[in-house]
C-alpha cells in the first residue's frame, strides 16, 4: 500500500472547522454535513476542512491530543514502556502532518507539535523494528500487533513481509518431501 | 440550485433501500473494506457485485444531478470532491482485482469451474469473460512467438502448471471484528508445537492468510 492510500483513509477522520460563510445542509453520500455559519464550529472531514482551509474559508480547530502538554506525556510514557502505548488517533501522524502543512497559522506551538510527534513516532518505530527482528530470530507464527497505526503497519510490510516470504521459501526447500516446498511465486 | 442538491441527496438516500436495508454511508464502508481485503490478501476474494453496482449508480445518480446545477456553486464543487474520492476507492478496488486475475488467470477459471452450483461466483460476469479473453490471448501468443517452432511433443503448455498459484502461506496483516475463539497457529518450524490464539475484537495480528482465510470471506476479520 502506498503511503499516499493510509493519508487518504486519515482523510476520513472528522475535524472541527470554524467557517466563515454559511450555507445550508450538505447531502453527502457518506453522510450529512453542516449547516455551516459563520464563527459556530462544525464537523467536517479533514479532506474537506483542509480544501475549505486553502480557500480561506475556515479555520480548523486542531483535535484535542494536538497540544503540547499531552504529547510531552505521551513522549515520556512511550519512552518509558517496552510496548506500544495507545495512540490518540489511530493516524495521529498523517493527522499532524496534514494539519501542520497546511493549517499551521490554527494551531498553536505547532513546531512544537511537529517536534514532538516526530520523537513519538521515533520511538515507536524503533520499538518496531526490535519486535520485528525478534519475531523473525525466534521464527514465530504469529504475533499481536495492538495499538499499532495503520502508518506504522505500513511502514515495516513490504520489507517484513518480503522477507517473510522469502525465509519461508529457505526453510521449506530444506525439509525435502515436503509438500509446501513448491513454491513458485518469484 | 441549491434545491437540484437537496433533492439528490434524500433520493439517494431513498434508492438504498431496496434490498438488505443499507444507508449509502454503509455502503461505503463496505466498498472501503473490500478494498483493502483485495489490497491485502494475496489471492483473489469473492466478488462484491452489488456493492460496485449500488455504489455505481449513487455516483452516476449524484453525477446526474450535478450536471444540473451552475457551476461555481459551492455545494456542487464539495460533491464533486466526495465523488472523486468515492470514484478512486472503487477503482483501485477494481483494479487491484484485475491484477490479480491477470496474475493468476488459470487458477481463477479453474476455481471457477470447479466452483458447486449455489456457491458465489468468484467473479463478476465481466470479470469472468476479462480471464476468459486473457487466457485465449496468452495462449496465442505463446503458440505464435514459440510453440509452433516447437518440436510437435513440447507443443503445448499446460497453463496450470505453468502460471503460479497465490500463496496462500504468506503473512498478513488483520484487525478482529468479530471475537473469534481457538485459531490454530501452525509451528513454523518442526521442533516447535502448535498453538491456539483467541483473536479478541478490536486487536491487530500478524499470521499467515492461510490460517484466517474463511473469516476474511465471512467478515470477522479484515486485513489492513
Amino acid at each position: 500500500m502506498d503511503s499516499s492510500e493510509v493519508e487518504f483513509l486519515a482523510e476520513k477522520e472528522t475535524v472541527k472547522i470554524i467557517p466563515n460563510f454559511s450555507l445550508d445542509r450538505i447531502y453527502l453520500i457518506g453522510g450529512d454535513l453542516g449547516p455551516f455559519n459563520p464563527g459556530l464550529p462544525v464537523d467536517v472531514p479533514v479532506w474537506l476542512a483542509l480544501n475549505l482551509k486553502q480557500r480561506q474559508k475556515c479555520r480548523i480547530v486542531p483535535p484535542a491530543w494536538m497540544d503540547v502538554e499531552k504529547l510531552e506525556e505521551m513522549r515520556e510514557l512511550e519512552r518509558k514502556e517496552d510496548t506500544f502505548t495507545p495512540v490518540p488517533s489511530p493516524y495521529y501522524m498523517e493527522l499532524t502532518k496534514l494539519l501542520l502543512n497546511y493549517a499551521s497559522d490554527n494551531i498553536p506551538k505547532a513546531d512544537e507539535i511537529r517536534t514532538l510527534v516526530k520523537d513519538i513516532w521515533d520511538t515507536r518505530i524503533a520499538k518496531l523494528r526490535l519486535s520485528a527482528d525478534s519475531f523473525i530470530s525466534q521464527l514465530e507464527a504469529h504475533a499481536k500487533l495492538d495499538n499499532l497505526t495503520l502508518m506504522e503497519i505500513n511502514t515495516i510490510r513490504a520489507f517484513l513481509l518480503d522477507s517473510l516470504n522469502c525465509m519461508y521459501k529457505l526453510r521449506s526447500n530444506l525439509q525435502p518431501g515436503s509438500s509446501k516446498g513448491q513454491f513458485t511465486d518469484y | 440550485m441549491s434545491d437540484a442538491l437537496s433533492d439528490a441527496g434524500s433520493d439517494v438516500n431513498q434508492d438504498d433501500a431496496q434490498e438488505d436495508v443499507m444507508t449509502p454511508a454503509e455502503l461505503i464502508a463496505k466498498l472501503e473494506e473490500a478494498w483493502l481485503n483485495e489490497k491485502f490478501s494475496p489471492e483473489l476474494l469473492e466478488n462484491k457485485s452489488e456493492v460496485v453496482e449500488c455504489v455505481m449508480e449513487q455516483l452516476s445518480h449524484m453525477d446526474a444531478n450535478l450536471q444540473r446545477v451552475k457551476k461555481g456553486d459551492a455545494k456542487a464543487s464539495i460533491h464533486r470532491m466526495e465523488i472523486d474520492r468515492i470514484r478512486f476507492v472503487l477503482s483501485s478496488y477494481l483494479r487491484s482485482r484485475l491484477r490479480k486475475i491477470e496474475k493468476f488467470f488459470p487458477h481463477v477459471l479453474e476455481r471457477e469451474k470447479s466452483r458447486g452450483e449455489g456457491d458465489p461466483s468468484l467473479l463478476s460476469p465481466e470479470e469472468f469473460a476479462f480471464a476468459k479473453e486473457y487466457y485465449a490471448n496468452t495462449e496465442t501468443y505463446l503458440k505464435a512467438v514459440a510453440l509452433k517452432r516447437m518440436p510437435p511433443n513440447l507443443q503445448t503448455v499446460d497453463m496450470l502448471k505453468a502460471v503460479p498459484e497465490p500463496c496462500l502461506d504468506s503473512f498478513v496483516f488483520l484487525r478482529v471484528k468479530d471475537r473469534q475463539e481457538n485459531i490454530l497457529v501452525e509451528p513454523e518450524t518442526d521442533d516447535q508445537r502448535e498453538y491456539v490464539v483467541d483473536l479478541e475484537e478490536g486487536s491487530q495480528h500478524l499470521m499467515r492468510y492461510r490460517t484466517i482465510a474463511p473469516l476474511v470471506s465471512s467478515g470477522a476479520v479484515q486485513l489492513i
